[in-house]
Formats: structure tokens, sequence, C-alpha cells
């Protein structure tokens, strides 16, 4: 069976390059919805499939399915393949855009079984940077300029988190660079607070914490809607799945956890507040992934505080429901553009559906959802910070519903193609049958989603969302990536440093400079290599 | 005590191969030297990969007593994994080079052979016998010889075109190499007169902490860090390897000035006592980090594409010495990974750059201009080409799975491992500035066509020598870390 761990990457990844052969590429293109299938599966014979180890001279990489993996690779695969169906009807013959997809693919679905430091960073370096491919597909100025904002953050990210594996691997014990291995450790190293720094920073770049959020609210917009769909729905949780594996389960110091807490409940607030100030619906989405996924910070930080150890299953369950609602919602906003606004109500029951889930209306998947993460959210402070997320969201996203109904159709007597409806039909129906077909698997108790404190904040965000609709139109727009107007402040001060390198570097070219800098290093050695150890 | 192993011939043959068909070729001319070239490259590489399958396989380093002399009455070559390693890097790049040079310096049957065509095929194998003296040379005085060919040769190659701007540039070059020369062979004069003897593994037990050793490397390092460019003495580099036809800027950048690293590594490790090691590798890795930073950020400004990569060979020459610090503090595994780390950037520069050159030369053959700004439309002529290009940044940044990658983790690694993080710093914000530049150029030449901007195809045949070495130096990061200890052989 471990063989099929190994198909949920190369699948993608062989299709990929089956592009390069101009007579595979129609065939390549029309299937672009099987390139998950491999990963399904595997995510479904979860409990029978044994880790994969492979000593790849000295270097042991391992893959391993385990149950929060597991719950990520599933929705994962899904949302792959219906956005695959429905690009296909979307876009049509783009055979770079399938080679970008299929790439992205490829890391987006390793990430969740990698279980070693080397094919995670692979992973999820290939995941990150030809996600590149996706946001600039329309070639757009909006869409180039948004790609680079995205690659920059992205590269840092990497530099982060490689900075951060290569302290995990020097704190290890011996030379295994298994994660199993590498991250017990970092609870009681002295400097692990540098290392979990730097994962935070890495991991909370691809999940849109805030102050790292700014790339979600440019990228998603920009670019086509299947893609803006697994950007929200896949990409993001490779940053959940990486906090998942790299933070200890056990034993880190509590401040670790309230740092975490704070920041993703302050990320929460954030998207909600920015995205009520959008008018493009596809904007809002991205802010109430950014706020999401403070959400699931909120629920690892907090499971750190109270040292619950099934936390990042609690997570990935939570994760799961926003992976298969949110790319739900994004191929819905195409759905809803395609159809003339006489038809548009027939899109409305499932959008609402959807979009209360968030603010867990029982009995949606979301509701669950919220019902899973009760252990971490359930009591004390985090839970009236917990509600009060669920009021903003509903409220977020009935403002999302209001702004896809009014946004401008693409003809007036247009109908969604049935390679469109097909596909979020299918994907909406997933988001709100399969949590109750998950809940075993993390043993939360479904009764109390009806109970008082779970249904208020769902009514409170409803009736206020009415006024809010009034009020809307008059709030000044917040620009797309709200902190990055501050970046762009620093663009003066950036050139001129750049300006003065290069003077500093022109001072070396003449060769009186270059004689005396000569003179200088022959000097230089000399008092260096002479000198003492001190 | 040396003694001539069953397989030291092998070192004999890498020398005299090339040496024997410059001189072939120079006889025979036009068409012939083309032929001979070609053919002699293409054995070279089977040679260079003997000799590394035999040192691999034995685990000792090969050698060779020239007439049966021991040292130091005779001359010893010897090859240990490193020079294997770099020897086989420089057979790989000197053939996709040569194969990429066959239809700019072809001669047409019945046509006068042209000067540029007949020096490039004499050159190239002259190139190839300096390098092998370079890399298997046993004594620090035959490495000062096969420095001055390796200067000279490359100096050849890049004049090619003959145009005055080449030679203005090519002079500066050339006095600055000079200078760098007579540093180490002053220096190599101090250490004969002190020691009594050059050949490296004699110095090795004889040198201590005095005067004359101090004074020797301290002068014959400056030459040679004089001749790899790194700052601040890097003025010749940019506009030299610029200037030259892209052919030759491709040797120079990849493989010319790792011929003067290895014998800064041979003088350092083996020549030079520890302590003094310890001492002045700091100050180098110094400098080292200074050309990344600064290297990265002024080609990060560069409005002109081969001026751009010029820069970036400053910069990426920079992290060659971040391995001096870390080798002497760590323990022996540490050593070990940072040696390792140093001479994987060695060799994946010299695959990448050498395809960003061949890139860079195809893209303003293309355009008429090499331009940054107006290099939209490029990738629609030739996606290959710009697709090697990318490839070659991929590794220069250092993201997986490539040989870059390998080589910044292990040395990042390392300077964890010693506690002087610091490098680690410096090692990522190369990697981001390097990942601005490379961003720069793939995103320009990605760009929609100016009006009236005319791109001529270029030859399939010179795009896929390109992509080769770009994929080499891709595909290095997937060899597994097992056979990588090719390099450790003989390590110090």
């Amino acid at each position: 069976m471990s063989f099929l761990l190994v198909l949920a990457p190369l699948m993608p990844l062989a299709m990929c390059i089956a592009l390069a052969w101009p007579s595979a590429r129609a065939h390549v293109q029309k299937r672009l919805w099987a390139a998950p299938l491999p990963a399904l599966i595997v995510a479904l014979l979860v409990g029978h499939v044994p880790p994969l180890v492979a000593d790849a001279g000295g270097l042991r990489l391992t893959l391993l399915l385990d149950l929060p993996g597991a719950l990520l690779l599933g929705g994962a695969a899904l949302l792959w393949s219906a956005a695959g169906l429905y690009a296909r009807a979307y876009l049509g013959d783009q055979p770079r855009f399938a080679a970008w997809w299929l790439l992205t693919q490829s890391g987006s679905l390793g990430v969740f079984i990698a279980g070693d430091l080397g094919s995670f960073y692979l992973a999820f370096a290939v995941a990150s940077l030809a996600g590149f491919g996706l946001v600039v597909q329309d070639g757009t100025a909006a869409a180039i300029r948004a790609g680079a904002l995205y690659l920059l953050l992205a590269v840092l990210g990497e530099i982060a988190l490689l900075f951060a594996f290569a302290l995990l691997a020097v704190g290890a014990p011996g030379e295994s660079i298994a994660i199993a291995d590498v991250v017990p450790p970092l609870a009681a190293s002295p400097g692990g607070a540098v290392t979990a720094l730097l994962l935070v920073l890495g991991f909370g770049l691809k999940m849109g914490l805030v102050p790292l959020h700014v790339w979600l609210p440019v990228a998603h917009p920009a670019a086509p809607m299947p893609a803006s769909a697994v950007l929200s729905g896949a990409i993001v949780k490779a940053g959940v799945i990486g906090l998942i594996r790299f933070l200890p389960e056990h034993g880190a110091p509590g401040g670790w956890g309230t740092a975490l807490a704070v920041l993703g409940f302050l990320t929460a607030y954030w998207g909600v507040v920015a995205g009520l100030a959008q008018r493009n619906p596809k904007t809002v989405l991205a802010y109430s992934t950014v706020s999401q996924m403070g959400v699931i910070g909120a629920v690892l930080g907090m499971g750190i505080v109270l040292d619950i150890g099934a936390s990042g299953l609690h997570a990935a369950f939570y994760a799961l429901h926003h992976m298969l609602a949110k790319g739900a919602l994004f191929l819905g906003v195409g759905v809803a553009l395609a159809t003339g606004p006489g038809a548009r109500r027939w899109v409305l029951p499932l959008a609402l559906l959807l979009a209360l889930g968030f603010g867990g209306l029982p009995p949606t998947g979301g509701a669950l959802a919220k019902a899973a993460v009760k252990d971490e959210l359930g009591a004390g402070i985090a839970a009236w910070c917990a509600a009060l997320s669920a009021f903003g969201s509903t409220l977020l996203m009935l403002h999302f519903v209001r702004r896809v109904m009014d946004a401008a159709a693409a003809e007036p007597e247009g109908r969604a193609p049935p390679g469109l409806l097909g596909p979020w039909l299918g994907l909406g129906t997933a988001a709100l049958v399969l949590p109750w077909l998950l809940l075993p698997v993390v043993g939360a108790d479904a009764g109390k989603i009806w109970s008082l404190a779970a249904v208020a904040p769902v009514l409170l965000g409803a009736a206020l969302a009415w006024p809010w609709r009034r009020i809307a139109d008059r709030v000044p727009v917040l620009p797309e990536g709200d902190l990055l107007v501050l970046a762009r402040r620093g663009a003066a001060p950036r050139e001129a440093l750049g300006r003065a390198i290069l003077r500093f570097e022109t001072l070396f070219r003449p060769w009186p400079a270059a004689g005396l800098s000569l003179l200088a290093v022959v000097l230089g050695l000399l008092a260096a290599m002479a000198a003492r150890p001190g | 005590m040396t003694a001539t192993t069953p397989e030291g011939w092998l070192l004999v043959l890498a020398l005299t191969l090339p040496a024997g068909a410059m001189l072939l070729a120079f006889v025979a001319g036009g068409r012939h030297a083309q032929r001979i070239a070609l053919g002699a490259l293409a054995l070279w590489l089977v040679i260079a990969f003997a000799i590394a399958l035999q040192v691999q396989r034995g685990g000792a380093p090969l050698a060779y007593l020239i007439g049966g002399w021991q040292p130091p009455l005779g001359m010893a070559l010897r090859a240990d994994g490193l020079s294997a390693a770099m020897l086989l890097t420089g057979a790989v790049v000197l053939l996709a080079v040569a194969l990429f040079g066959r239809a700019p310096y072809a001669t047409p049957r019945g046509a006068q052979e042209t000067r540029a065509a007949y020096a490039y095929w004499c050159f190239l194998p002259a190139l190839a016998a300096s390098l092998a003296a370079a890399f298997l040379g046993g004594d620090l005085f035959n490495l000062f010889v096969a420095l001055e060919m390796l200067t000279f040769t490359a100096l050849a190659l890049a004049c090619l075109d003959g145009k005055p701007s080449q030679f203005k540039s090519e002079l500066r070059y050339l006095l600055f190499a000079l200078i760098g020369s007579v540093l180490y062979l002053l220096g190599a004069g101090l250490l004969y007169g002190a020691h009594g003897t050059l050949d490296i593994a004699l110095l090795a037990g004889r040198t201590r902490a005095d005067a004359p050793t101090l004074v020797a490397g301290a002068l014959m390092t400056a030459g040679l860090i004089a001749k790899m460019a790194l700052f601040p003495l890097h003025l010749w580099l940019p506009p030299a390897h610029a200037g030259a036809p892209a052919a030759a800027s491709a040797l120079l950048s990849g493989l010319v000035v790792k011929g003067a690293f290895v014998l800064l590594l041979r003088l350092w490790f083996w020549v030079l006592p520890a302590p003094v090691v310890l001492n002045g590798g700091t100050l180098l890795a110094a400098l080292g980090a200074a050309a990344i930073l600064i290297g990265s950020v002024v080609a990060l400004r560069q409005e002109r594409l081969k001026l751009l990569v010029a820069y970036s060979t400053v910069a990426q020459m920079g992290y060659l010495f971040l391995m001096f610090p870390l080798l002497a503090a760590g323990d022996a595994e540490t050593a070990s990974r940072a040696w390792l780390g140093g001479v994987l950037q060695a060799v994946s520069h010299a695959l990448a750059k050498a395809a960003m050159f061949l890139g860079a030369g195809l893209i303003a053959a293309s355009l008429g201009h090499d331009r940054v700004a107006a290099l939209g439309g490029a990738a629609r002529v030739m996606p290959i080409t710009v697709i090697a290009f990318a490839m070659g940044g991929l590794s220069l940044m250092g993201l997986p799975p490539s040989g870059g990658f390998g080589a910044k983790w292990l040395l990042l690694r390392a300077s964890v491992e010693t506690g002087q993080w610091w490098w680690s710093l410096v090692i990522l914000s190369g990697g981001l500035l390097t990942g601005g530049y490379v961003y720069r150029i793939v995103a320009a030449a990605l760009a929609p066509p100016a009006p009236g901007c005319e791109a001529r195809p270029v030859p399939r045949a010179q795009e896929l020598c390109v992509l080769a070495l770009a994929l080499a130096s891709i595909l290095l990061g997937l060899v597994p870390l097992k056979d990588l200890g090719l390099v450790r052989v003989g390590a110090p």
C-alpha cells in the first residue's frame, strides 16, 4: 500500500511532465481532475498505509500518513479534483496553466504526507513557488504585480523555514532528519524560542497570519476562479500542516501557545474588519480566509497552553471544512458571475448555507468544525474570543453574499455551463456532508451544536447584517492588502539604500582604489593570521 | 611518501590528451581543428569520469610521480576528491560550451577559416589542459604555472571577437591577474626559502606559524583572491566577463575563477598551519559576506543582462569563502559538512553560471541588445533558453532540489553548529537578493514584446546545450549524499 503514498505527489508531477509532449497535451488537459485521485484513495485508506522510508544515500526520507494528514490530504484532493474539472470549463485549453496547476498540486499534496525535513521543505517550496504561475495566469498588470508580491513573500517564508530547519536539524540528537525525531527536543531546547518564531514566521506567511497576510487579499482576487479556490483552500493549508507538524505536541512553553493564540485571534478579527470594507466578492473571501486561518492559529495556540495533544487533529478537521467550503464559495463566485441577474437567485441557497457555515450555523459542516475545536476554544476568555470571531465571520460572509448577488454579470441572460455548475454543487455538498461523516474520527460531541452559545453569534451576526448592508457602501474602500500601504512607503528609503550601496561599490572600481585595497587585504590578512587566538 | 597508484596513468592522460589536442588542432587548423577539439573534449570527459570513479571506489587519492622521482626532487600529480570533482565539472562545462560554439565558430566546407574560429578550437583544449594542471598539480610552483596558463588561455578566449572595447576590459583583467601572480610567486619563493620544498604534501608537515610562513600565506592568498575577484578586488571581473563573447564568459565565470579557488584550498588547508587558518578564515569569510551582499545589490541594479550575470558571479564567489572559518572551527562532522558545502557550491555555481552566461548570450544575439528593461518577448522566441536561465537562477538562489540548495543547506547547518550564526543570515539574505535579480530577468523575458522588437530565432542545438547545463545544476541536488562523499576523499 505504501507505494500509493509516492503516487500522491508523483501523479500530478508525471502529468505535468507529460505536457512536454504535444501529442499528450490534450489528454492531460482533459483529465486534470484525475491527477489527485491517488491522493484521495490513499487518504481513504488511512490506518492501513504503513510509512514509507527510503534511504537515499545516507539521507533517510520518510512519507507517512497520520490522521490529521489524511484529513487534509483527502480534502485537498477533493478540492483539486473539483477545481480541475471546473478549470477545464472555465479556461479551456491552456497548456501553460495546466503545467503550473499540476506542479503546484504535486507540492500541495506532498506536503501533507512528508515525514522528514527534506521532503517537507521540497514539497512546501514547490507548492509555494509554483503557485506564482496560477496567480499571474491572467497576465494583467494587476496579476503580475500580485504575482511579484506573492513570490517575494513566498521566498521570505522559505528563508525563514530553511533557517528554522537548520536549527532543528542541529538541535536533534543524531543524524536523523525525520520530523518525529527533530521536533520533540525543540520544546526543551534553550534556543527553541527562536526556532519556534521562525517556524511561525514561515508557516504564518503561508496561512496569512497578521501582519504576514498581505499577499492573500492581493493574490486571490487576481488569480482565475479555480486557481483562487485552490490557493485559498489548499495552498494556505500547507502552513496549517506545518504548524501541526512542527510545534511540539507536548511540553512546549505555555508562552508560545499564548502568543500564537493572541496572534490568531488578532488575525481573525483583522480579517473580518478589513473584509467588511471590501467591494470585490473575491477579496471579501480572501479576507475571510485570513480570518479563518487566524482561528486555526488560535486553536493550535490554545492547544499548547492547555497541553492538548490532539489539537492538531482538531485543527485539521476545522481546516478540512474550510478547504471544502471556501473552495466551493470561490467556484460559486464564478458560477454567479456567469449567471444573469434573473436566474441568480438559484445560486443563493447554497451560497448562503456555505457562508453561514463559517459562523457555525447548525447543522452545516461549519457547526461541526466549531464543535471539533471545543476542547481548545470552549472555556474561559478563549470561548468569548471565539464567539466574537464567529459573530464577525457571519457578518463578513453575509456581506460577501450580498456583494456576489450585486456583482455585474458577464451577460444579462447568461447561464452557467454544466462544467461550472457540477464541480461547484459537488464541492458544496461535500462541505455540508463530509464533516458529518468524519465526525467520529475527531470524537466531537455533535449534540452541542444546537446550544445557545453556539447559535447566538450566528443570530446576532445575521441580525446586524441588514444594517451593515445599508452603510457598507459609505465605508471608505480599504486597499487590498491593507498594510501594504506601509510597505510602499518604505520604497523611497529602500531605493536610497540601493543607490548608496551602488555608489559605495563604484568607489572600488578605479585603479588607485584597487591597488590600495590589495595592499589593505595583504596587511589585513597578515594581521588576522598573526593574531593570537583570544 | 607518495607512490604512483595503479591508475595514476589516468592523471597523465588527463593532462596530456588536451595538450596534445591543442598542438594538433594548431597544426591542422580549419575544420579539422573543430573535430579534434570536440573529440578530445569528449574523451577528456570520459577520463575525468574514470578518475572520479576510481577515487570514489578506492576511497583514496590517485597519484603519479613523473619519471618515478620522489618529491622534493621530482614532481607529483595527485587527484583527491576535490580534484576529481572539479575535473569532472570542468569537463562537463567545457564539452557543453564546445558544443554550444559549433554554430558561431563553424568553418563551412571550402570556406577560409576565420581567426576567431581557429583560436576558439585551439584554446578550448588548451583551457582543458590548464584546468587539469591546476586541479591535479601537487606542488605550489606547478600550480603557479597552471594558473598562468589558465589566465592566458582565458584571455585569448575573452578577446575572441577582437573588438577594441574588449581589449580595454581584458587588459584590466590581464594586469590584475599578473599582479596576483606576482604576489603568489613572491609568497611561493618565501616558502621555498624557509622550507626547501614546494611540494604540498611535504610542506603540510613542516610549516609553523612563523614569520616567513605568515607573510607567504598572506601574499599568496591576496594574489589568489585577486584572481578570484573577491570583494574588494573585483573591479576587473564584471567588465571582463560581460565583455567577452558568450562562450568565453561561461568559461571565465564558471571555470577559470575556480582554478584559483582550488589553489586557495590547497594553500589554506594543506600548507598553512591550523591556528593561522582559524584566525585568517574569519577575515576571508567577512570579505565573502561583503561580496555576497554588495555584489547581489549591485547586480539587482544593473541595466545590462550580461553585467548583471557578471555581478552575480562576484556575489556567488563570496559563498565559497564562508567555508573557511566553518571548516577551521568545527569538529570533524561539521568540518566535513562545511567542506562538502563549499565544494558543492563551486561545482553547482560552475554549471549554473555557465548556463546563465550562455543563455544571456543567446538572448543578446536574438534581440540584438541585452538591456534588461527591453527583454520582452524573449520567452516567446526562445522558451527553452529562458527556462534554462531560470533554472540556473533557482540553483543560485539555493532552492530545492538544486545543487545550490545542497551547498547552502550544508553551509547553513555548519554555521549553526559552530555557533557562527551570523553567516547564516548572510547566506539567507543572499538567497533573497539573488531571487530578486533572477526574477527581474525572468519577468522581463516573460513580458510581451515591445512594439518594433524583432527577435531572431536561435539554433535549437545551442538552446539544448544551455538547458543541459542548467539541468545538470538542478540534478546535482538529487545526487545522493553518499555519492557526494567523493568530495571527502583526501579532504583535510
